[in-house]
């Protein structure tokens, strides 16, 4: 369960205040949940406020889960330290012991696909590649929550349907939110649907359904 | 399925480890040459204000000995000078560069500052050592201090002095840039005037009342005082020095603690 409780945020701008949400108490179950919206509504800032790297202006967010770092393309990554070093530093971050900290850097060696590339810097890398590193070392983590922005479109075709067919595996053992502008993926992987729209945030049951208003909305 | 917390303290302690290998990886890999000249540096300053000194004493024909021995004098008052100069400009910088390190939830942007200051001991105690060998190789006066633990203490107090500051610079620093700018100058100012080069004792009283409101000054004549035979601290005052140690620090965490979720989404 994650609580929201008068929760109000917003953008400074040109134009005054831009509202994402606006006083919004609910209480969203357990449950793979996907985030709709139209861009810009704020499912991202929604997304990384569920995560806990971003704060509401008032109202809190509280949840006794743990929460992955926002899955997107290559944030957090250090970009003159190689992708092995990047995979330590995070290991570290988590307190791994030297052995675990070995086993995932292998994992993660072998998920991404990297190659040679995973010992040079990350600077030198292609934004799918980055992805791909970030994606396969989420993987070796375990949390109540993964938070994915739009990951699962990275890399070629190839590497799109393995990072799909992980991502199944893994929900088995944990939760996702997940953005992603591909109902398709949306259907597949989520339960239930949150959809941001003009400040306000409404809950479905049902995923379908939240993408049945979401497409009225667009119209 | 629920996941194990961990206990907060683990969990600092394990953001604090992996920041400082992160820094101290990219410190000694900056460049070919990162790591030579991090420990360069404070040689080649030390033996030029020695040379300048040792030229002076020529010129003027100066036959009157030093009660102390220069060299280390000059040596221990720039390594404790440069490791706060360090600080200060390591802590300005840390949020900035930072920046994508906030995504991960359990890094706060304290945590860089106090990595970057434990990269900066580090790295100081290696020049230190350094120092002392050549002291003991070349057989150099006074180089085992006086009061060891009283010179330890003076380097600690000099460290969470220099923290605060650093904190307070930082948070300055990430809202209106041009604090950084300003901050360049001042410290090469502050070397000038920080009493590095000379004894407060060799000046006169109207300068030495100046001086002393810095309070770079009284750290050097403490960390001199404790030093050297033949110098002595009786000029510091240390209340002094306690107020520019608490007030900052305190004003430095009641802003940080104010505007910390600011610097983490911006």
């Amino acid at each position: 369960m994650i609580h929201l409780t008068n929760v109000t945020k917003y953008f400074h701008t040109k134009h005054g205040l831009k509202y994402i949400l606006k006083d919004i108490t609910i209480d969203i179950p357990d449950g793979n949940i996907g985030i709709l919206g139209r861009n810009g509504a704020g499912k991202s800032t929604l997304m990384r406020m569920l995560g806990g790297i971003e704060f509401p202006n008032k109202g809190t967010i509280t949840s006794d889960h743990s929460f992955s770092w926002p899955l997107g393309l290559g944030g957090g990554f250090v970009g003159n330290m190689t992708g092995k070093a990047n995979v330590k530093f995070v290991c570290n971050l988590y307190g791994k012991t030297k052995q675990e900290t070995q086993d995932i850097i292998i994992a993660v060696k072998e998920f991404s696909e990297l190659g040679d590339y995973f010992d040079m810097p990350i600077k030198t890398y292609s934004s799918g590649m980055r992805g791909r590193l970030g994606f396969g070392l989420s993987l070796a983590f375990d949390f109540d929550y993964m938070i994915i922005d739009e990951t699962l479109s990275v890399g070629d075709a190839k590497f799109k349907k393995k990072a799909k067919e992980a991502l199944k595996k893994k929900i088995e053992t944990c939760n996702i939110i997940l953005v992603s502008h591909d109902m398709q993926t949306l259907k597949e992987m989520c339960d239930t649907g949150l959809l941001v729209y003009n400040g306000k945030l409404q809950f479905f049951k049902d995923i379908n359904e939240g993408i049945k208003v979401y497409n009225e909305i667009n119209r | 399925m629920k996941i194990k917390k961990r206990k907060p303290s683990f969990v600092f302690f394990s953001v604090i480890k992996a920041l400082f290998l992160r820094e101290l990886d990219m410190r000694i890999s900056s460049g070919k040459s990162g790591i030579i000249w991090t420990f360069l540096e404070p040689f080649l300053q030390v033996f030029i204000f020695i040379y300048i000194h040792v030229l002076i004493k020529e010129h003027t024909g100066s036959t009157s000995m030093d009660l102390y021995s220069y060299s280390v004098f000059m040596s221990s008052g720039f390594v404790a000078f440069n490791m706060f100069r360090q600080i200060l400009t390591k802590s300005m910088g840390a949020f900035g560069a930072n920046k994508g390190l906030f995504s991960y939830k359990q890094v706060k942007p304290i945590d860089t500052i106090i990595a970057r200051v434990f990269v900066e001991i580090f790295l100081m105690t290696c020049v230190v050592v350094i120092f002392l060998i050549l002291g003991f190789l070349f057989d150099i006066d006074n180089y085992i201090p006086k009061n060891i633990l009283l010179v330890f203490l003076s380097i600690i107090w000099l460290i969470i002095f220099s923290f605060g500051i650093g904190l307070l610079v930082a948070i300055g620093n990430f809202f209106y840039m041009s604090v950084g700018k300003f901050i360049g100058i001042i410290s090469f100012i502050l070397l000038i005037f920080s009493a590095v080069f000379f004894p407060l004792n060799n000046i006169p009283k109207v300068a030495q009342d100046v001086l002393l409101y810095n309070p770079l000054v009284h750290f050097m004549e403490m960390i001199h005082g404790f030093y050297l035979y033949g110098l002595n601290d009786k000029l510091v005052d240390y209340v002094y020095v306690l107020y520019w140690t608490i007030i900052p620090i305190f004003i430095g965490l009641w802003l940080y603690v104010k505007l910390e979720k600011r610097i983490i989404s911006q």
